[in-house]
């Protein structure tokens, strides 16, 4: 905000701020209180968790210092490597999907022909708002293991044989992952429509006069204009699928921390902390998560940015 | 400005407890079903200046938020219970909690059952980690209609002597599953506990190090008779606490559990329908031991160690035990109440109006005081993972083995 200022040359006084410092001091006044928080509850931890990946804690008494070996025992562990598989399995099979299906979605809901497509709008982002818990206990009820759950009943119809969805190797992967799409893929329809929205109109129309149909209008239109949103989405998604934890843990319940078949890796540090009370090997884990974390963050954004769009012939 | 921040914390804290009129709060965790809600109301009117919040919460959540509270140096309670597995957990933060003596604890001692007393106390004996609550010797529950229907007897006393070794024991499992086509036991865990609970010693020496490898201990046993068990087909699905297991109790899907007096709590809250339906009989011999029980500590935080202790020591007189065992199954570790008219006297109507106090008095006079060890609970919980992938057909040596090298690769860290 720009204040009139007096222009006259006022009689020198005692040392005093200037406007400027004091347009200073104020913005950064207003902007203290996220910053002091954010250093409490989010950058102090954040610091001492680096700092405890290089000691031997128990969590009682006095800390050791351990140098590398919690990196050299949480790599030698093939536990680890097994929760890492898994958290990137069940990112594959939960992110790729929901993207997918969210651009489609969001393409359906933008079109003007649909009726009551504020209630659909609405309707697709309940999943995200509704409490994680009880969507874990729904599914973890649906995905029981008895022959006669609902899951089990109806891949029945298909000739399959009831599945263990919480003791084996895929099925526990497949019903996780199935939570974490049904969850999060309103989200991101959303975050589309709102991209689909500011893609101008007469850029549709001059494809018509060109003659280009509905289906290459969505590859060499809509996508290429959509691109910013999408390396959002996709970062995010990233993000956040390196860090599940609350749907496999509450799915699992009390069996979670003691078998391998859905452990992520974020299960894997809680379980070295606050079950072994191992907290050097938990928080090494945690500075390894952050650095797969940026390698992959890194990658996909470079996959789905770096390139140049190739130019379809129409 | 974290300095600040957790002053103004400890201010109001010390509004709301730290008595501005002769009033005390006193925060007490507590775990399990427990009759002591209602022993701290009953306090409450005795002592009109102090109120007893009662946190309640399931045995992991519990001692994991305690395990919290104690490392991070706030936010502890003024009393908690603590499971006598998890003791030697915490034993390693003796610093943290008040040693018992100071507080006048030698003036009970002999109230109560040694071996019980001595488990909390440090090696020179100097310092006195909880005070005594329950103990958790062990019968033989069974279904009456089960063993009816498998041509067992359903006499308390016939059945103690028809069910008289390990043997006797398999031999009737045999005979359930023909009958009735139910398995013996809910679960591996009740099965690897079968012997388990008996041994003299367990996953580790006193000086820390992992002896389930060394000849003449008796893990490797406890394991084998467990897979012997599930080879037999007498081992069922039903893991403890589980709702599944609830149900299972309440219709008799298994025959028995050889399990502690404590174990009735559960049963009143989650199998009521099966009220008459279960008896207790004493276990044989190489099975006889103990499962579980409590002790009270008193966290160096409080404000108020002298009204805590007052309180923990009335809540576990041997008049209160009494209580605590006629409402709750919670067996008593003060020997005297085994005297008591009452205690005697006591027909279980759970039990079909049997006299359940005596069996598992019997049990209570010699039990051995095992060694734990702070890793005691990590260590079991990784021989469970090998027993429950035993029973959805894995090899059972292969299993061990790799439990062995998961446990030693724990014990790294």
């Amino acid at each position: 905000m720009e204040l009139a200022r007096d222009q006259k040359t006022s009689i020198p006084k005692k040392k005093k701020r200037s406007e400027r410092q004091k347009d200073m001091l104020s913005g950064y006044l207003y902007i203290a209180p996220f910053f002091i928080i954010f250093a409490i509850i989010g950058l102090y931890p954040a610091l001492f968790s680096i700092y405890l990946a290089f000691q031997k804690w128990s969590g009682f008494g006095p800390m050791e210092f351990a140098g590398l070996n919690n990196f050299a025992i949480v790599l030698q562990d093939p536990l680890f490597w097994k929760s890492l598989y898994n958290t990137l399995i069940m990112g594959v099979l939960g992110t790729a999907p929901q993207l997918i299906v969210g651009i489609v979605l969001a393409y359906f809901l933008n079109m003007a022909a649909v009726k009551f497509s504020n209630f659909f709008r609405v309707t697709i982002f309940m999943p995200y708002i509704t409490s994680m818990v009880a969507v874990a206990l729904v599914f973890g009820v649906f995905f029981s293991s008895n022959e006669s759950s609902l899951a089990n009943f109806i891949i029945g119809w298909f000739g399959m044989d009831p599945v263990n969805w919480k003791t084996s190797e895929w099925g526990a992967k497949i019903a996780i992952s199935l939570m974490v799409f049904w969850r999060w893929v309103g989200y991101n329809t959303i975050i589309y429509l709102a991209g689909l929205q500011s893609i101008p109109k007469d850029l549709y129309e001059a494809a018509t006069i060109d003659g280009a149909n509905k289906i290459q209008q969505f590859f060499h239109v809509t996508i290429p204009l959509l691109k910013p949103f999408i390396v959002l989405t996709v970062f995010m998604s990233t993000v956040g699928a390196m860090q599940l934890f609350a749907e496999p843990t509450v799915f699992l319940g009390g069996q979670a921390f003691n078998r391998d078949e859905a452990m992520t890796v974020v299960m894997y540090l809680y379980r070295d902390a606050f079950n072994l009370n191992s907290f050097g090997t938990a928080s090494a884990t945690a500075v390894l998560l952050l650095i797969f974390i940026v390698a992959i963050a890194g990658l996909n954004t470079w996959l789905t940015s770096g390139k140049k769009a190739k130019r379809g012939r129409i | 400005m974290l300095l600040g921040i957790s002053a103004v914390l400890v201010a109001c804290n010390n509004d709301d407890s730290a008595s501005g009129d002769g009033k005390v709060e006193l925060d007490f965790w507590v775990f399990g079903a427990t009759n002591y809600e209602s022993l701290a109301s009953e306090y409450e009117e005795s002592n009109p200046n102090v109120t007893i919040n009662i946190r309640k919460s399931e045995l992991g959540d519990h001692h994991n938020s305690l395990f919290t509270a104690i490392s991070s140096g706030t936010g502890a309670p003024d009393l908690t219970m603590i499971e006598i597995d998890q003791l030697d957990r915490f034993r390693q933060a003796q610093d943290n909690f008040l040693n018992l003596y100071d507080l006048g604890a030698d003036e009970i001692q002999d109230q109560y059952l040694d071996w019980k007393w001595s488990m909390a106390e440090s090696t020179d004996s100097e310092f006195l980690f909880g005070l005594p609550t329950d103990i958790g010797p062990k019968g033989l529950y069974y279904h009456t209609d089960v063993f009816n229907n498998a041509g067992l007897p359903t006499d308390p006393k016939e059945v103690s002597q028809q069910l008289s070794s390990p043997e006797a024991f398999i031999e009737a499992a045999e005979k359930v599953k023909e009958a009735t086509g139910k398995p013996m036991v809910d679960s591996m865990e009740m099965a690897f506990r079968a012997n388990m609970d008996a041994a003299a010693v367990s996953y580790f020496n006193r000086d820390g190090d992992l002896i389930i490898e060394e000849s003449g201990n008796e893990v490797k046993e406890a394991y084998d008779y467990a897979v012997e068990l599930n080879q037999q087909g007498y081992v069922g699905g039903f893991e403890m606490w589980t709702p599944e297991w609830a149900t299972a109790l309440n219709k008799g899907e298994f025959a028995a559990e050889l399990a502690p007096a404590w174990l009735k709590g559960y049963m009143t809250e989650n199998a009521p329908e099966a009220e008459g339906k279960w008896r207790v009989a004493t276990l044989p011999e190489e099975f006889a031991g103990n499962w579980g029980g409590s002790y009270i500590s008193i966290p160096k935080e409080t404000k108020q160690s002298e009204e805590a202790y007052a309180f923990a020591k009335w809540l576990i007189s041997p008049e209160n035990q009494l209580k605590s065992f006629t409402e709750s199954g919670l067996f008593p570790s003060a020997p005297s109440v085994y005297e008591m008219e009452e205690f005697k006297q006591n027909e279980d109507a759970y039990f079909g109006s049997q006299n359940t106090a005596e069996v598992f008095a019997e049990a209570a006079q010699d039990i051995p005081e095992v060694y734990k060890g702070p890793k005691y609970v990590t260590v079991n919980n990784e021989i469970l993972t090998a027993l429950q992938n035993v029973r959805e057909g894995a090899n059972p040596s292969e299993e061990w083995d790799a439990a062995v090298k998961r446990i030693k690769d724990l014990l790294e860290r």
